[in-house]
Order: structure tokens, then C-alpha cells, then sequence
């Protein structure tokens, strides 16, 4: 999981600074997010009020899934119903065929089914599931540590600071962070 | 939620708010009731339907916003604590209430036809209701509605302001205790004040609806209202520092959802008197669904329903001031088409939609009363509840 730089084989993932409360951490994320490195998050135990704003992220995409999806329902159920009464002319309860007031519960049904799913499937995509590959760093950061971890990204984007071991490590140690260590790539699993 | 902030919250005081002003919505109302009494003279029918709209619309927004504050108490909410003078504000009117429903009463033959006995005799419906729907029984519920409506709304705006000055925690739990009892009698009176002042329009029609119907509507209205009064509050700097973007956002978020729940109220209304088709309650919305009431109704589903919901969707709408606003406004337009859309259609028929001096005129005069109470309570009262011990966490109020 963790160790020294030093004593490492397999190749550097990420460099973690570990905080001690939010209010550390809040004003540690100011120091990291001015180094302009290109990925880097926050990991709390509970959430922290104003950390998304100072870590600079962007809105969410998922309400827009939601608003297409949304609308979509709305218009599927409408085309649905209009179709099959088109096909399969029945008198029902006396009313005229094609009769929309019959629709619209049909309509609403389906606005909120599909919006309330894709909202979901959304969530669960911009949450990068399934991901077996990354483990838990430290269980530490579900209990009562604060941290912030710099990663080395994929393939680097210009307009960013090229990932170094020992820059993030500077920038976390002049962030505040009261233990910084350095994440190691183990292979699935391990 | 808020990790032990502590510090003082700067009071902001009361509302400076010039004479001239004051004189301008005193003469407003002057002009109104002068413009009332001249349209009696001019068309009865014209002047009695205008006063029924916009007596039941400025109740409306006071009542709803009575409404709103008793839920704050309820759910012991802390995020609302800096906004819930707001809409105490808006209640000030209630007291005139007691002039319109006195003039309501005294309104009662022109207004409702079943006050005529040769108009109830022989038939069958109008008989049959005839032990509840009298002028005597009419009166004195609708009174004690309003009697009732009055004590709780003195006794938790006064509460509210008292903690101002004392800051006496106790004065919270008064009121949460005194918010379900309001809401269960509200409940029941409102729905029956409802039935009585709008449905016996049409006194052969019935809907077990209306009365959410007409409270999903003044509840729409008030939170629009508040919406109204706290950006005006903020843009003449009298919140900074005490209602930030998220209160802004949460009140948003109540507008837009309650703009939502009116679809759904009045649709439901709709579909299950449309599904069952009996001829007893059909004949209500066959002169809404015809000529020439059909373009008012596609108003509401556009522009009660369908505009607002669009236009409060996004959450950096909610988030902005001036679009809260001008939608707060609309909405309130809306609300008064709607009532326009259950009171005209009874009064004129197949005349259509009545909108000329008359009604402007009166609809000026209670606007001027409605904002004469408003800006009184305001300019002696500070307009945050200062006093109250959620105030100091909501004020740090954070969405995530």
C-alpha cells in the first residue's frame, strides 16, 4: 500500500499529504491548487463546507444527463402512448381517441423514471465505477485524517506542472501537511 | 452545517423607509378605494369580481407566507433563521383582512347567486347544500377562520419579535409548539374559506380538491413574494453578511418546487373531473376549456407552470438575484390570472376576460394597502430575527 520513496520497486502513483482538520486542509488546497498541477482531490472523512470551491472543481455534467433524460421520458411516453392509440384504436371510458389528459400521468411517470435512473448510471460513471484498480491509500482517511493527494497523470496535458515526486512533496510540506508519503503502484489486488 | 462557527451577527436594524414612500402606497390605496367605489357605480358585477381576486390574492400571499413560517417552526429548520422575518413581514396585512371579509359580507347577495332565496328554491342541488351553504353559517365560520387565523399569526410573529429584544430561546419552542396546532386548524379552515369564497361561485359545482388547489396557489404565491422581499432587502444592503447565495438558493429551491406541486394539484383537479366525466362537475371546466376562457387556461399551464419551472431549473438561477426576481414577479402575475381564472369565468361568461379600470384600479388600491402594512412592519422592525438561536449557524449555511 504505502511506504518510504526509498525503499520502493515498483514505479511512484501518487504523493499524499496528510492533514489534521479541515480547517488545515482548506488552506493546505490553496497552496496545491496554485502549484498547477494537473490532478490532484481531497480526501476527508465527512464532507468539508467550501473545499470544492477553493480545489477549483468544475460543475458536475450530470444534471444535464438528467435534463436530456428528463425530457426524453417526457417525450417517449407522449410519442408511446399517441402511437399506440394510433394503432389500436380502443374506446375507453367514452373519450375521444388520442384523448391527452390520459397521457400526461404516463408522462410524468416516465420524466421522473428515466431522469432518476441516468441520474444514477451518471453518478456511478463520474464516480469512475467499477474501479478495482485503485485501493484505499490509508484507512485513516475515513476516520480522523485529512488529506490531499497529487497524482501522476495518465498522459500529461500541457498548460500543467509536469508531475515530479519531489516537487509534490515540497508543495505538500509548504501546504501544511503534517506527514507526507508517497503512493506506490502494487498491481490488482494487492 | 457549521463546525462551531461562533462571533456576533452585526443587527441590521430596521428598514429606513421615507414618509414619501408611505404617502405614495397610502395614496395608492386611496386611489383604489376611490377607483372600487367608482367601478360600483360603473359595473357592479365588474367591481365585485376584481375586489373577490384581489382580496383572496393578498390573503393569499399572507397566508402563505404565515404557511412557510409555521413549517420553519415545525421542522425546526435552522438554514431559514436569517429569512424567516422576511416572510413574517409579508403576514402584516392579515389584520385589513377584517375590512375585506367585512366587505365581502356585505357583498355577499352581488357576489354569490345562491344568497338569492328565489335562486335556491326549486332547486334540487342548491337545496340540498342550502344547511351549509347560508349566508348565516357563511359568515360566522369564515369569521372564526379569520379570528383564528389572526391569534396565531400575532402570537408567532410576536413571539418572533419579542426574542428580537430578549433573545429568550423559550419563545423558539412556544412557537414550534403553536406551529402543528395552526397547521391542522389552517388546514381545515382554509380549505373550508376556500370552498366558501371561491367555489360557491359556482355553488352547483364541487371539486374535494379546491381547497389544495387554492392552497397550493397562495403557498406558490407567498414563497414568490419572500423570494421578492429578500432580494430587495439585499440589494439595498441590508443582509450583507447574514443571507449569502445558499438562502437565496433554498428559497429558489422552495419556489421551484411549489411551482411544481401546482402542475400537479391543479392537473390532478383536472384529469379526475375530465376521467369521470359527471355532468355535475364537468360543466366547471367546459367553460374554462372553451371559448373564450381556453387561451386563460393554456396561461396557466405556460406560464404558472411551464415558465417558472424552466426558469428556476438551473441552480445558478437560483443563485441569482435578478432572476429570482423578475420570476418571483411573474409568478405573482400568474397566481393573479389564476384567480382571475376561477372568479371571472363565473361573474361574466361568455364576455370573456374583464380587465380594464376597474380592475387595475382596485388591484392598485390593494397593492397599496398590501405594501403600506408590508413597509410599516418593516421600518419598525428589525428585518432579521436577530434573536434567534439558530441564527448564528445558519448564517455559515454552506451547500456542498
Amino acid at each position: 500500500m504505502t511506504s518510504h520513496s526509498s525503499e520502493r520497486t515498483a514505479p511512484l502513483k501518487a504523493v499524499v499529504g496528510f492533514f489534521d482538520n479541515p480547517e488545515d486542509i482548506m488552506t493546505g488546497m490553496k497552496t496545491v491548487r496554485a502549484a498547477n498541477f494537473e490532478q490532484f482531490d481531497a480526501y476527508t472523512p465527512f464532507p468539508v463546507h467550501g473545499l470544492d470551491e477553493v480545489q477549483g472543481l468544475k460543475k458536475s455534467w450530470i444534471p444535464w444527463v438528467t435534463l436530456a433524460l428528463g425530457m426524453s421520458g417526457t417525450s417517449i411516453a407522449f410519442v408511446m402512448q399517441y402511437w399506440m392509440s394510433h394503432e389500436w384504436p380502443h374506446i375507453i371510458g367514452g373519450k375521444p381517441f388520442n384523448s391527452w389528459p390520459a397521457f400526461v400521468p404516463i408522462m410524468f411517470e416516465l420524466t421522473i423514471l428515466l431522469a432518476g435512473i441516468s441520474t444514477f448510471v451518471a453518478l456511478l460513471i463520474s464516480c469512475g465505477f467499477p474501479n478495482i484498480k485503485k485501493k484505499i491509500f490509508d484507512p485513516s482517511i475515513t476516520n480522523n485524517k485529512f488529506a490531499i493527494a497529487i497524482e501522476e497523470p495518465v498522459k500529461a496535458k500541457s498548460g500543467f506542472k509536469l508531475f515530479s515526486e519531489s516537487e509534490a512533496i515540497q508543495v505538500l510540506k509548504t501546504a501544511g501537511a503534517k506527514d507526507v508519503r508517497a503512493v506506490i503502484q502494487e498491481g490488482w489486488f494487492s | 452545517m457549521a463546525h462551531g462557527h461562533t462571533g456576533t451577527i452585526n443587527n441590521p436594524g430596521s428598514l429606513k423607509v421615507s414618509s414619501g414612500f408611505q404617502g405614495l402606497l397610502g395614496a395608492m390605496a386611496l386611489g383604489g378605494l376611490g377607483l372600487f367605489i367608482a367601478g360600483m357605480m360603473a359595473d357592479k358585477d365588474r367591481a365585485w369580481a376584481s375586489f373577490v381576486v384581489n382580496h383572496f390574492f393578498f390573503l393569499g400571499i399572507a397566508m402563505g407566507a404565515l404557511f412557510f413560517i409555521s413549517v420553519q417552526y415545525i421542522s425546526q429548520t435552522m438554514w431559514s433563521a436569517p429569512i424567516r422575518r422576511v416572510s413574517e413581514a409579508l403576514t402584516a396585512y392579515l389584520p385589513f383582512a377584517i375590512v375585506t371579509f367585512g366587505v365581502l359580507f356585505y357583498g355577499l347577495h352581488d357576489i354569490y347567486h345562491w344568497t338569492h332565496p328565489e335562486y335556491v328554491a326549486g332547486d334540487l342541488v342548491l337545496e340540498g347544500k342550502a344547511s351549509y351553504l347560508n349566508q348565516k353559517f357563511f359568515i360566522i365560520r369564515d369569521s372564526i377562520a379569520l379570528f383564528l387565523w389572526l391569534v396565531f399569526a400575532n402570537k408567532m410573529v410576536g413571539n418572533s419579535l419579542k426574542q428580537d429584544e430578549s433573545r429568550d430561546p423559550a419563545l423558539s419552542a412556544r412557537n414550534k409548539v403553536m406551529a402543528p396546532i395552526f397547521l391542522m386548524i389552517f388546514a381545515i379552515s382554509f380549505t373550508m374559506v376556500a370552498f366558501d369564497q371561491l367555489m360557491s361561485l359556482d355553488a352547483h359545482w364541487f371539486s374535494t380538491m379546491f381547497g389544495v388547489y387554492a392552497f397550493a396557489g397562495i403557498f406558490y404565491s407567498g414563497l414568490a413574494a419572500t423570494g421578492i422581499m429578500l432580494v430587495f432587502l439585499r440589494r439595498r444592503g441590508m443582509l450583507t453578511g447574514i443571507v449569502n447565495d445558499n438562502h437565496l438558493h433554498d428559497v429558489g429551491k422552495f419556489m421551484f418546487a411549489f411551482t411544481v406541486f401546482w402542475a400537479y394539484i391543479g392537473f390532478s383537479q383536472f384529469m379526475l373531473i375530465w376521467y369521470a366525466n359527471l355532468p355535475e362537475e364537468t360543466g366547471y371546466m367546459i367553460k374554462r376549456m372553451t371559448h373564450p376562457w381556453l387561451y386563460l387556461s393554456v396561461f396557466l399551464l405556460v406560464g404558472k407552470f411551464l415558465v417558472p419551472f424552466f426558469f428556476l431549473m438551473r441552480r445558478s438561477a437560483k443563485r441569482t438575484e435578478a432572476i429570482l426576481f423578475y420570476t418571483g414577479i411573474f409568478m405573482l402575475i400568474a397566481q393573479y390570472m389564476d384567480l382571475i381564472w376561477i372568479v371571472q369565468p363565473e361573474f361574466f361568461g361568455n364576455k370573456g376576460l374583464q380587465l380594464g379600470w376597474i380592475e387595475l384600479g382596485t388591484t392598485v388600491g390593494f397593492l397599496g394597502v398590501f405594501g403600506f402594512f408590508l413597509f410599516r412592519f418593516l421600518s419598525k422592525n428589525n428585518v432579521v430575527a436577530i434573536g434567534d438561536p439558530n441564527l448564528a449557524n445558519s448564517v455559515f449555511h454552506h451547500h456542498i
